[in-house]
């Protein structure tokens, strides 16, 4: 029989000849195609006011709008939804007079009431839930007057400098009143109504959502070029969670934006170049990569020599550039440069391998036969805790300690257990992350009356240093002009420095590959994409 | 036959509740609770917030009940057909098995065709075979096929043949077409056992006295193989398949993760990593289910094949 050997042993084969596709067809002209990494599947939500996750964030930009808009080059906050808007001299009350020709993509008018519907339907969802991330945005607010239809008073019961900039967030972008009808899980699950030139027609998570372009647009905020409709008629955003298949539908042409959350390493970098492909590129604003240690508890970090030394250990310019490319920016402060309120501090940072070993010798670690130091008999060991795995960066590093005698021990541990361990304080070293455009943003990480983790910002301090980082955040905080708040800012960012309460590692930077056919791909403030300024042609 | 049945069907309710009843108690050992693990993830860390905070966090998740009280809610929840409510998605498990189990199945049936016709039809032309160098290579081929690693081959089969040849998508789960790769790629390994178990068949089949009976009667070689030697030494297959239907549902992970598929597989990876337990608990029963349904069917299949196989002594 044959026959049926060939069917037996070819049958895979054949089956896959058989089953081919022409191809995929429907990346018709103008539709966009998205890939970026794995959704966030812990918490799966596209709810404005939830969302920390960044690709999220991209998305929701084009479907939501908010107040105000910040200009991703000065910083300044600009008109948007609000033509115009008065803060009170004591900075707690806020009047927006609000454009009178936006309507959301259900019909519903765009007013005072709306604004108000949002406001308060994010203040009580705070209340109930008071983890959530859009809470620190709010923060201080209490309560929304109607002044008239077009004309909405904002009142704080106490002081947020960065209020007027939570107001330019997707965070707290104004959905549809029939938005906050509905219950928190459906706006999570993508039943969100908003203002923008796209409207979400369906999100599946993991799997990815789709934008349909609204043709009644025009009321785009200064940063927008085009001021009607969007130039493509949708956009496909897909979940594309292994590397290799991301980048392989990009240079296939499946992909018009590949948009990882990592940079891409030079490799990469230069096969899409020589595909015809431009690498966009902005710095997340916000803190740049830090290390934060703990310094309580007679920890080894607790001597702020050590702390110096290992600050004067670390290569940064090297990071950047073995790690990334030589065009990759080399960190030099504890914001990233994006931040307002920047304050460089290159020189502060620069790496002197042998003053580290200056202020190790003078700190009582002295070199033993292995190559490390040791003191009273206990090696110089420190324990670095990350998640889920390290990066070539950590053990780039970690030979970079090595060579001025510091034992950087790369704890890797699950999400579960990197979090317990910051709470519990078993580390000498930990890094988190936040992004925002505002220099507030750290009071989440490193202010422990307002961080996610209490813990990790009291550790980060020496007590004295403490009281004097909490003073700086309240100077911070209150302040009603500029002056005030970049002399606070710009003070914390020297204490922060100087104590060595953050070892800076590098910029985050993010990247997207755009295709030859995508064109005017641009930044917001935040690092997001205004994609109705895009225009796809055939190459 | 009838008592035997019953017998069976009990010891498969057992099996059903064992794994629920583990893995409940496993997800309950793993470092960090739920909690902790969502409230960092909606960017915030439980040591910041107030005792009433907290308390507050832990009722709206549903996770205010203790460890036994919500062990016996969700298992009498479960026997009335309610798998409850998946914590950090916020949808009913059973509409989200409905959304995701159809990919799943689809991949896993089409991959256990695939492997039963690839590793029997291997098996079948390395036993046909009589040139030695070749036979003897085809003969390897089953531990090859088994030692690569399903990622490895899943990425491999992706350069070439969508990213090269462009014949098939590479990610998606919208039609046949995407169905291809990853049911070759997780057919792989099954097939291997499937064909490795089957050479072994035929090489003892071959020795046994009705095959010379059967050659002695004027049959051909390939008469005899498919008349009398498949027959026999397919038996052991029947229990490997059965055996099998686990290996599927595990390697759809990896499968589901690299072809971007959104099925139960990556449904259930991420769900023991969030510690999402309702899920976990479904996606564990599911595939319990189907593993002792299969087996039970392959049970009752064997007098059939083989009389020589009876569940109870014909003799009392």
């Amino acid at each position: 029989m044959p026959p049926l050997h060939h069917l037996f042993a070819f049958g895979a084969l054949t089956l896959a000849l058989t089953a081919c596709s022409p191809g995929d067809e429907a990346s018709a002209d103008k539709t966009l195609n998205i890939a970026f990494w794995g959704d966030n599947t812990t918490l799966v939500s596209l709810d404005p006011f939830q969302v920390y996750w960044l690709e999220h964030r991209v998305l929701l930009r084009n479907v939501a709008e908010s107040l105000t808009d910040q200009d991703p080059d000065s910083g300044q906050i600009i008109p948007w939804l609000a033509k115009s808007w008065e803060v009170s001299a004591d900075a707690l009350s806020y009047t927006f007079h609000l454009r009178q020709d936006v309507t959301f993509s259900n019909g519903e008018r765009f007013d005072a009431h709306a604004v108000k519907a949002a406001f308060d339907s994010n203040k009580a969802f705070a209340a109930q839930l008071p983890a959530t991330f859009g809470a620190t945005y709010l923060a201080g607010y209490d309560r929304a007057e109607v002044l008239d239809a077009f004309t909405v008073r904002l009142v704080l019961s106490r002081p947020n400098a960065g209020f007027l900039q939570a107001t330019s967030t997707t965070n707290l972008a104004i959905l549809a009143p029939a938005s906050y009808q509905l219950t928190a899980k459906a706006r999570s699950l993508g039943n969100i109504i908003g203002t923008g030139p796209f409207i979400l027609d369906h999100y599946t998570p993991e799997v990815g959502a789709r934008l349909v372009k609204r043709s009644d647009y025009g009321w785009p905020s200064a940063n927008v070029h085009n001021r009607g409709a969007a130039h493509v008629d949708a956009i496909n955003i897909s979940y594309i969670p292994e590397e290799s298949v991301r980048n392989g539908l990009f240079l296939q042409g499946k992909t018009d934006i590949l948009w990882p959350r990592n940079p891409f390493s030079e490799v990469d970098l230069k096969l899409f170049q020589a595909k015809g492909a431009t690498i966009q590129s902005r710095s997340l604003p916000g803190p740049a990569l830090n290390l934060y240690p703990n310094t309580r508890d007679n920890r080894l970090l607790a001597d702020r020599n050590v702390r110096l030394a290992l600050q004067k250990a670390i290569d940064r310019t090297s990071y950047a550039h073995t790690v990334y490319n030589a065009q990759f920016p080399v960190v030099s402060g504890v914001y990233d440069v994006t931040t307002p309120y920047f304050k460089p501090q290159a020189n502060k940072l620069v790496h002197d391998p042998a003053g580290a070993e200056q202020l190790l010798d003078a700190a009582g670690w002295h070199k033993g036969e292995d190559g490390y130091r040791h003191k009273n008999g206990k090696r110089l060991t420190l324990r670095y805790n990350l998640t889920p795995a390290e990066s070539a960066g950590d053990v780039l590093v970690q030979d970079q300690l090595r060579k001025v005698g510091i034992d950087l021990k790369l704890n890797v541990l699950t999400r579960a257990e990197w979090v317990a361990g910051n709470a519990a304080g078993s580390y000498d070293l930990t890094s988190t992350y936040m992004t925002r455009a505002d220099p507030i943003i750290l009071q989440t990480i490193l202010d422990p009356r307002s961080a996610n983790s209490a813990t990790l910002a009291t550790n980060t301090y020496e007590p004295q240093t403490l009281t004097r980082a909490q003073a700086l955040f309240d100077s911070g905080i209150t302040a009603t002009d500029d002056a005030q708040r970049a002399q606070a800012y710009g003070q914390l960012q020297d204490l922060l420095i100087d104590e060595a309460s953050a070892f800076p590692l590098y910029e985050r930077v993010w990247q997207a590959a755009t295709s030859p056919r995508v064109k005017d791909f641009r930044w917001t403030a935040e690092g997001f994409a205004l994609f109705s300024d895009i225009e796809v042609s055939q190459p | 036959m009838k008592r035997y049945l019953i017998t069976r069907l009990g010891q498969a309710l057992l099996v059903l509740w064992g794994a629920y009843t583990i893995t409940y108690f496993i997800l309950y050992l793993l470092p960090g609770d739920t909690l902790t693990i969502m409230l960092s993830a909606s960017g915030m860390e439980a040591d910041g917030l107030s005792p009433e905070a907290l308390a507050k966090a832990r009722a709206f998740y549903g996770l205010d009940k203790g460890l036994f009280e919500q062990y016996i809610d969700l298992l009498w929840r479960a026997l009335h057909g309610d798998l409850g409510q998946s914590l950090s998605l916020g949808r009913p498990v059973t509409a989200l098995l409905a959304e995701r189990l159809p990919q799943t199945l689809a991949l896993a049936g089409s991959a256990i065709v695939l492997s039963v016709v690839g590793g029997v039809g291997l098996a079948y032309l390395t036993a046909y075979l009589q040139w030695r160098p070749l036979k003897t290579a085809l003969a390897r081929v089953p531990s090859l096929g088994f030692s690569i690693p399903v990622f490895w081959m899943g990425l491999l089969l992706i350069q070439v043949f969508a990213f090269a040849l462009g014949w098939v998508p590479a990610t998606g789960s919208q039609g046949v077409a995407s169905l291809v790769l990853p049911a070759i790629t997780l057919a792989i390994p099954s097939a291997a056992v499937y064909a490795q178990v089957l050479q072994r068949g035929f090489q003892g089949v071959w020795q046994e006295p009705y095959i010379t009976t059967a050659f002695a009667k004027g049959l051909s070689r390939a008469q005899v193989q498919a008349r009398h030697g498949l027959r026999n030494a397919t038996l052991p297959l029947l229990t490997l398949i059965g055996l099998q239907v686990g290996n599927t549902v595990s390697g759809a992970v990896l499968v589901e993760t690299i072809f971007s598929r959104n099925g139960v597989g990556r449904l259930a990876q991420e769900a023991v990593l969030r510690q999402d337990i309702p899920v976990v608990l479904a996606i564990v029963a599911v595939s319990a289910a189907a593993f002792v349904l299969v087996n039970l069917i392959v049970d009752l299949l064997y007098p059939y094949l083989d009389p020589r196989i009876t569940p109870t002594a014909k003799v009392n």
